[in-house]
């Protein structure tokens, strides 16, 4: 136990720098890349911004300062949970003086909306892929395991996007046995899509729905399967090589030898090696998982913060500082905490600590697909 | 000479050599496919053919014989008029591609040419980039390898389709001049540059592993004894070490780099709209992210996006079994 809190305690502080280090790079990549001024945010009629007006936007948006107290500003008010206030909104009013609109709510619920689909996609993943896995493993060669090869390499050649328009299409707008696309919120209120956020989002509109449980997980049904089926694929046939790979290790002959049965045999000696294995690939691949999460929130119109980073970085001609850098950390965050989690899910299925996986090569190189 | 044995087990392997078949089969149809077809079919991929298309904006489907007119023509109160009555037919052998009414077997053929570019290009600016970054920090090690190391970790940590869109959105004004005309389509080159930078990671850190594991081998340490530079051992002896592996890795990888303009075209950061690859078809039908095509039960057709997945499906499977026999081949007792 005191190794593992020592461990974490490690890992804890690394993961902090990391932060850090994102950020810094952040900030470093903003002011590399060639842009207008911000100040186009604050006279967006504006042709020609007059230095005045640069000067102005600057001072609002606190670009007037060094660098290095802009880095350390954001980094403080980010320890007090505070993300800051975005350009885009930003207005004179008829007086002069300015209105600025926080970017937490927005930045919070964005993360509700892709957390529910990674956390909902995960567990659908870590439910089927083991069993699927060791079912093709254990009948080899069989018709089963075939189909189930097939399968997966469909589901992995054809395009997420695609797999989730085309579920969308058949169950939602077909036979509408389910929503076709929108988010609900877990909790009874209904949270209103402001229009100004997303001027390039023109696919359905959400359908008004007022919160709650049920509504929320029938909205997500469909992402989550869409979502799922990739990394399903991938981790199926995953787990079925790491089941060959065991089935005939030294462990698992002694496990047969004192003469436990098949089903216990598989159980408790094969597959909990085969499901380290998959969690730390999951630990892996968090990045990817978000980067899928792109598309089957725009497939489905959910405004999540996947969604919102390509839009923000592809979108328009100036970059919105606060913005970036706060899904940058948001994302950043997902992925640290989730590599805990599994770190902390790894050290309490294998007390030994990862030595099992650090001894073995993985077998080939599995495709990686973003 | 040396690597007649393992050719032998290449060969032997009744699955690689289909595959590998496949694949050839892929590469030549897509690299000559579209010329040979316009030829013989009298139209290219960027013909339109607006009678190619019915009323409600259905493409036909499969080996459907279309009127060889380029125009919609207009009836005086500016509804459209049924085809000429004797306009000469034209085959459309996998049908239309959408309302516009292209030729979807020419585009599938040119649109493999410009996917296979992008995958093969992908590689090999990975290569250029990862080869030496991966051998310095493998071979030297210390600090450089723990830079080197970090650096990896952090960028393959963040989602890698949003450094993507980032770097191809925000760097394609400079990017765009550096474009070998005439040789590739437009955007190949900027698309293959993008995905490669981004993808070096996966050899640096194979090559890393392998050097690492290489550089305290029996025959380094004989070749220093006898006064070999540096230099010369890596080139010399560690590199072609690597080759095998590399070779592995190129083949999923052309496969990866495939699926990754794929998803580039879907979130706009991919070709130019004028460049066919198997991912703008499949944008063609369903949309990009910013604006998702809604289900139209009267305009759509199954068979446009069965047949860019079907292509991108047998070229990723049939380079994951080549890469894989490959691998099986070269080291046949890890199997």
């Amino acid at each position: 136990m005191r190794r593992l809190a020592y461990f974490l305690t490690r890992r804890l502080v690394a993961s902090v720098f990391t932060l850090l280090l994102v950020i810094t790079l952040t900030f470093v990549l903003f002011w590399a890349i060639p842009a207008t001024p911000p100040a186009q945010y604050l006279y967006p009629f504006a042709q020609h911004l007059s230095n005045y007006q640069i000067q102005r936007g600057n001072h609002v948006f606190g670009l007037d300062k060094p660098k290095y107290v802009q880095w350390a500003k954001y980094v403080e008010h980010l320890a007090e949970g505070d993300f800051g206030k975005d350009w885009n909104g930003t207005h004179i009013n008829a007086d002069q003086s300015v209105t600025q609109v926080p970017i937490n709510d927005r930045i919070i619920r964005e993360t509700r909306i892709t957390l529910s689909l990674l956390l909902g996609g995960a567990a659908l993943v870590l439910l089927l892929a083991l069993p699927l896995g060791a079912f093709a493993a254990r009948y080899a060669g069989s018709i089963g395991d075939r189909l189930i090869g097939f399968l997966t390499l469909i589901a992995i050649c054809t395009h997420p996007m695609v797999i989730g328009l085309i579920l969308r299409t058949f169950f939602g707008d077909q036979h509408k046995w389910l929503p076709d696309g929108g988010y609900c919120t877990f909790g009874h209120h209904a949270v209103p899509i402001s229009s100004s956020f997303n001027p390039f989002f023109s696919s359905a509109s959400p359908s008004a729905c007022a919160g709650g449980p049920w509504p929320w997980f029938e909205h997500l049904i469909l992402p989550w399967v869409s979502f799922a089926l990739l990394f399903l694929a991938l981790y199926t046939r995953m787990a079925r090589a790491s089941v060959l790979e065991v089935m005939h290790d030294d462990f698992v002959r002694t496990a047969r030898s004192k003469g436990a049965g098949e089903p216990r045999v598989i159980g408790r000696h094969v597959l909990p090696y085969a499901g380290l294995r998959i969690l730390t690939m999951i630990g892996m691949e968090i990045g990817t998982a978000i980067g899928i999460a792109v598309y089957i929130e725009a497939a489905f119109g959910l405004h999540g913060l996947a969604t919102d980073a390509v839009f923000t970085f592809a979108g328009s001609s100036v970059l919105d500082l606060p913005v970036v850098l706060g899904i940058v950390t948001m994302i950043t965050l997902i992925v640290i905490v989730g590599n805990l989690l599994v770190d902390v899910l790894y050290a309490i299925i294998d007390p030994r600590v990862g030595s099992v996986t650090r001894t073995r090569s993985t077998a080939g190189i599995e495709p990686v697909v973003v | 000479m040396r690597n007649r044995p393992t050719l032998r087990r290449f060969l032997r392997d009744r699955g690689s050599v289909v595959a590998g078949l496949v694949l050839l089969i892929v590469v030549v149809a897509s690299l000559a496919g579209g010329p040979i077809a316009s030829t013989l079919l009298n139209h290219d991929g960027s013909d339109l053919f607006p009678y190619s298309v019915n009323e409600n904006l259905r493409p036909v489907g499969p080996w459907s014989h279309v009127p060889a007119v380029n125009q919609a023509l207009s009836l005086p109160d500016n509804s459209i008029a049924p085809p000429p009555k004797h306009a000469k037919r034209t085959l459309f052998v996998l049908g239309a591609d959408s309302e516009v009414g292209r030729d979807e077997f020419i585009r599938l053929l040119d649109g493999g040419k410009a996917s296979l570019e992008i995958g093969l290009g992908g590689v090999l600016v990975a290569l250029a980039v990862g080869l030496p970054l991966g051998v310095l920090a493998g071979f030297y090690g210390r600090w450089l390898d723990a830079i080197i190391s970090r650096i990896t970790e952090l960028v393959m940590a963040f989602p890698l389709i949003l450094l993507l869109v980032l770097v191809s959105v925000r760097l394609r004004p400079t990017l765009e001049p550096i474009s070998i005309k005439h040789v590739l389509p437009p955007g190949v080159l900027e698309v293959a540059l993008t995905i490669g930078i981004f993808t070096s990671f996966y050899p640096l850190r194979l090559i890393r592993a392998q050097m690492l594991t290489l550089r305290h081998a029996e025959f380094v340490e004989a070749e220093r004894m006898i006064g070999a530079s540096n230099r010369r051992i890596i080139w010399r002896h560690l590199v072609p070490h690597l080759l095998p592996t590399l070779l592995v890795w190129g083949a999923v990888a052309v496969g990866t780099n495939i699926l990754l303009e794929v998803g580039l075209s879907f979130i706009g950061a991919g070709v130019p709209l004028t460049t066919t690859t198997w991912g703008s078809m499949l944008v063609t039908t369903w949309g990009t992210i910013y604006s998702p095509h809604t289900y139209n039960a009267q305009a759509f057709t199954v068979w446009l996006t069965i047949f860019p997945t079907l292509a991108i499906l047998i070229a990723v499977v049939s380079l994951n079994r080549v890469s894989e026999g490959a691998r099986r081949a070269l080291a046949p007792r890890e199997l």
